[in-house]
C-alpha cells in the first residue's frame, strides 16, 4: 500500500479554516477512499507565510510516496515556490494529494488544473462579494 | 500594586523564572482516581485481571504490549478514560491552586486529554522537539502534564529555559526547518530535563521549546497532558468549543456576557 504523509495548517489559509482534527479527519476519509496508508500528518507552523515544515517534508520525499495536504490551498502562495514543489515532488516520481478537493499531481499535465484552482480562488478574493442592483 | 498572597507569588515567580513548576498533586484523592483508573481501562484493554499494584503493573506493560501495537492499547486506554464523566474534574483538581495562582481562575480546559506510553527503547512514541505556539496553541495556555510512574533521567520530558528559549527563538529562521534532531542537538546542553515523581504534578509554558528523547531507563512513561487557559484572554488556531471549554466561569462574567443596554427607543 502507498504511504503519504499527511500535511495540515495550524493558522488560516486563504481565507479558510479548518480545526487540525477536522482536517485529520479528511486525511483519514481521502486515504481510506482510494487505498493509501496514512502517515502522521505534519502540522505547518502557525507564523504567516511559513512553509517550513513543509520543506522538512520535501526533504523526507524518500521515506513516502508522496504528501496529502488538507486543502490545495495550503500550497505556498508565492507561485516560484509552488513550481519548486511541483518540480521535486515530480522528479523524484512522487505524487501530491488534496484531500479536500479529491485532487492529484501524478504528472506534470495534472498540474495545471490546480494552478487554476488556485488562480481563481486568489482572484475571486479581491471581487465584490454582492452586487447591489 | 500587588495584591496577590505571598504563596501564590511565589509559584508565579517560579514559573516566570524557570518556565514550569512541579508540585505535589494538590487533590492525591483524584490522583489516585486517576491512576487506578487507568491501569483498571489499560487492564481491559489487555482482557486480563485488575492489577494488584497500579504503578507497577503501568511500569512493566512493555512486558504486555508489543511496540507493532502500542498506538492502537494507547488509543483505547485513553478513549476509555475521556469515556469517565469524573475524568476532567478529577484531572483539573490536580493542580486548581496552581493554575489559579498562574493562570487565573475563571478557566478553559482541553475537551479531550492526551495520554502518552513510551516504552523503553521505542522509537515509535518519540515527540521531537517543539513549541505548542509554533502549531497554533495560543500563548496564553499553560500545560498540565501528569506522571502516573515515576519519570526521571531519559524516561522523563525536557524543556528549554526561557532565556535559551529567547535566543532560539531569535535565530528560528534558520533553524526551525531542519530536522528536529538537528534542532536537538545545537540545543541539546542547554535543555534542562524535568525529573517529576509520581504523586506530584508539572505545569509548564508550553510556548518554550520541549520534547522527548528514546527512553532507555527499564520502565515505561505513562503521561498525561492537558492544556488550560484564561477563557477570556486570545485563542490561538485551538478554539472555544472545539478543542476547548469554560469550566468555572463566574456570575458575574455570565451576566456581563448576557447583558443588554435597555432600550431607549
Amino acid at each position: 500500500m502507498n504511504k503519504l504523509r499527511g500535511y495540515i495548517f495550524a493558522r488560516p489559509f486563504m481565507g479558510e479554516r479548518a480545526p487540525q482534527h477536522v482536517q485529520n479527519i479528511i486525511l483519514r476519509d481521502y486515504c481510506n477512499k482510494k487505498g493509501f496508508e496514512l502517515l502522521l500528518a505534519a502540522t505547518e507552523y502557525a507564523m504567516p507565510d511559513s512553509s517550513m515544515i513543509l520543506e522538512s517534508v520535501l526533504d523526507d520525499l524518500d521515506s513516502v510516496d508522496g504528501i496529502v495536504f488538507y486543502s490545495l490551498y495550503q500550497l505556498p502562495t508565492s507561485t516560484t515556490q509552488r513550481q519548486s514543489v511541483y518540480s521535486r515532488v515530480l522528479a523524484s516520481g512522487k505524487s501530491l494529494h488534496f484531500a479536500v478537493e479529491g485532487m492529484s499531481i501524478a504528472k506534470q499535465d495534472d498540474v495545471d488544473s490546480v494552478e487554476q484552482c488556485l488562480l481563481v480562488k486568489a482572484t475571486l478574493d479581491n471581487c465584490a462579494s454582492e452586487v447591489e442592483v | 500594586m500587588v495584591f496577590t498572597s505571598d504563596e501564590d507569588l511565589a509559584i508565579a515567580n517560579e514559573y516566570s523564572d524557570l518556565g514550569y513548576i512541579i508540585r505535589p498533586n494538590a487533590d492525591k484523592n483524584a490522583y489516585k482516581w486517576i491512576q487506578q483508573s487507568t491501569a483498571s481501562v489499560a487492564a481491559n484493554a489487555l482482557d486480563i485481571g485488575q492489577p494488584t499494584d497500579d504503578e507497577k503493573f503501568l511500569n512493566e506493560i512493555h512486558n504486555l504490549v508489543k511496540p507493532s501495537a502500542l498506538n492502537d492499547f494507547r488509543l483505547k486506554v485513553i478513549q476509555g478514560l475521556n469515556a469517565l464523566p469524573e475524568f476532567r474534574l478529577m484531572y483539573f483538581r490536580l493542580a486548581k491552586p496552581y493554575l489559579e495562582a498562574i493562570v487565573g481562575n475563571e478557566l478553559a480546559m482541553q475537551q479531550r486529554i492526551n495520554l502518552s506510553i513510551q516504552m523503553p527503547n521505542d522509537s515509535s512514541s518519540l515527540l521531537p522537539v517543539h513549541a505548542d505556539t509554533w502549531s497554533g496553541d495560543s500563548p496564553f495556555e499553560v500545560v498540565v502534564w501528569l506522571p502516573l510512574v515515576n519519570c526521571f533521567g531519559s524516561k522523563a520530558m525536557y524543556l528549554l529555559p526561557p532565556t535559551e528559549s529567547a535566543k532560539f527563538s531569535d535565530d528560528f529562521s534558520a533553524r526551525g526547518g531542519s530536522s528536529s534532531e538537528s534542532i536537538f542537538e545545537s540545543i541539546k546542553d542547554e535543555v534542562k530535563w524535568l525529573e517529576v515523581k509520581s504523586g506530584q504534578v508539572l505545569v509548564f509554558d508550553q510556548s518554550l521549546p520541549h520534547g522527548n528523547r528514546l527512553n532507555n531507563e527499564s520502565e515505561t512513561r505513562w503521561s498525561m497532558n492537558c492544556r488550560f487557559k484564561g477563557v477570556f484572554t486570545p485563542y490561538g488556531d485551538k478554539k472555544p468549543g472545539e478543542f476547548f471549554e469554560p469550566i468555572t466561569l463566574r456570575p458575574a462574567s455570565k451576566r456581563g456576557m448576557s447583558y443588554t443596554l435597555p432600550k431607549i427607543s
